[in-house]
């Protein structure tokens, strides 16, 4: 198929038209994000098998883990889903340069999750608080308690993955916010915004259940 | 050719926002109301209409193509048939015969090796006393 002169540069050569192009990436992207919530998926299921099991054992073993650090987290990560939509917002109202704004203190949110996180495990990795086999925190309010390794194990796993999918949000959005200063992403074409917006919505959805879950039993 | 995007108030998006960290709070404080069995459905309700607002408001479901909210309630529902189907399992263990599920309610056979410790980990003597640095390890 080919193009006249008035097809936008932003427009690929197998599309027939921008809206098609458009639609084609946002099918894509929900297509991605159903397989985000089956890999997530299999990883709640493990939470809520292991915890009709052991009951008692996850209220006592979440009494460990920090509830102020994990309201926190929820805190900044729903923050960031806001400057995201309005970095996409800003981008709609032609105005570049608090889109840039917004792309960058969602970056910088997204940098204090993992900073949060950070100081989170390095305390569990200190006291031994960890998952399966190197489980070796018998302080006296869990020592009487059977398996809290498994806890752990799956609050690793969990918040891990998720961290990870924070890690590669911060460099996509990190790039959004070189191809938007290059003038690369503006107001008639910004669909790779709108599409990593989607990412970065779908990574505070998963926090937003892991946090109760976690923190807040019992 | 310019086709048109649904662009969202500032507005609804200063609103969603607000209500999710206004939600976020009101899970915590419900949580230390001591409800029983409830606790757990009301944080997954709030979770629930949390990641609703996020879903619809946020990745702009409500105004998309609904094929995209097919897509997502879709996966939703094959996550719930994963979990239904291995609960039918798990759950049921040992109904038939109890010896089944005596061994994933025992303690650990490591646990035996692990000496006590205090609130950071250290381990502790028998006397209760403890003693992290000079431990007879470092040597």
């Amino acid at each position: 198929m080919s193009h006249d002169n008035s097809s936008p540069s932003f427009l690929q050569h197998h599309f027939h038209d921008v809206k098609q192009q458009y639609e084609t990436s946002k099918l894509g992207m929900w297509a991605f994000i159903l397989t985000e919530v089956l890999t997530f998926g299999g990883l709640f299921v493990a939470y809520v098998v292991y915890r009709s099991w052991y009951p008692e054992m996850f209220i006592n073993a979440n009494l460990l883990l920090d509830v102020n650090k994990g309201l926190l987290n929820t805190v900044v990560l729903i923050t960031s889903s806001l400057t995201m939509a309005l970095a996409i917002w800003a981008i709609q109202k032609k105005n570049k340069n608090l889109s840039l704004v917004m792309l960058i203190l969602t970056f910088i949110l997204a940098f204090m999750f993992l900073g949060i996180k950070y100081l989170e495990y390095s305390h569990k990795f200190e006291v031994g608080q960890l998952p399966g086999e190197y489980y070796s925190y018998m302080g006296p309010e869990i020592a009487h308690i059977n398996n809290p390794h498994i806890f752990f194990s799956i609050y690793f796993m969990m918040t891990g993955l998720h961290g990870l999918h924070v890690a590669i949000g911060m460099g996509l959005i990190g790039w959004l916010i070189y191809a938007t200063a290059k003038g690369n992403l503006h107001s008639k074409y910004y669909t790779p915004m709108e599409m990593i917006g989607i990412f970065w919505h779908l990574v505070d959805l998963i926090w937003i259940y892991l946090f109760p879950l976690f923190y807040l039993i019992g | 050719m310019d086709h048109q995007h649904h662009i969202t108030p500032l507005s609804t998006y200063l609103t969603i926002a607000a209500t999710l960290l206004f939600l976020s709070g009101v899970t915590v404080w419900v949580s230390y109301v001591d409800l029983g069995a409830m606790n757990v459905v009301i944080a997954m309700l709030i979770a629930t209409t949390k990641a609703t607002l996020v879903a619809l408001f946020f990745m702009h479901l409500l105004w998309d193509d609904k094929k995209l909210l097919t897509i997502f309630v879709m996966s939703l529902m094959f996550l719930g048939i994963f979990m239904t189907i291995t609960l039918l399992d798990t759950e049921f263990r040992g109904g038939v015969n109890p010896e089944v599920k005596n061994p994933i309610n025992k303690r650990a056979a490591f646990y035996d090796s692990l000496p006590l410790t205090d609130t950071h980990g250290n381990p502790v003597d028998k006397h209760g006393s403890s003693h992290p640095e000079e431990d007879e390890d470092h040597h």
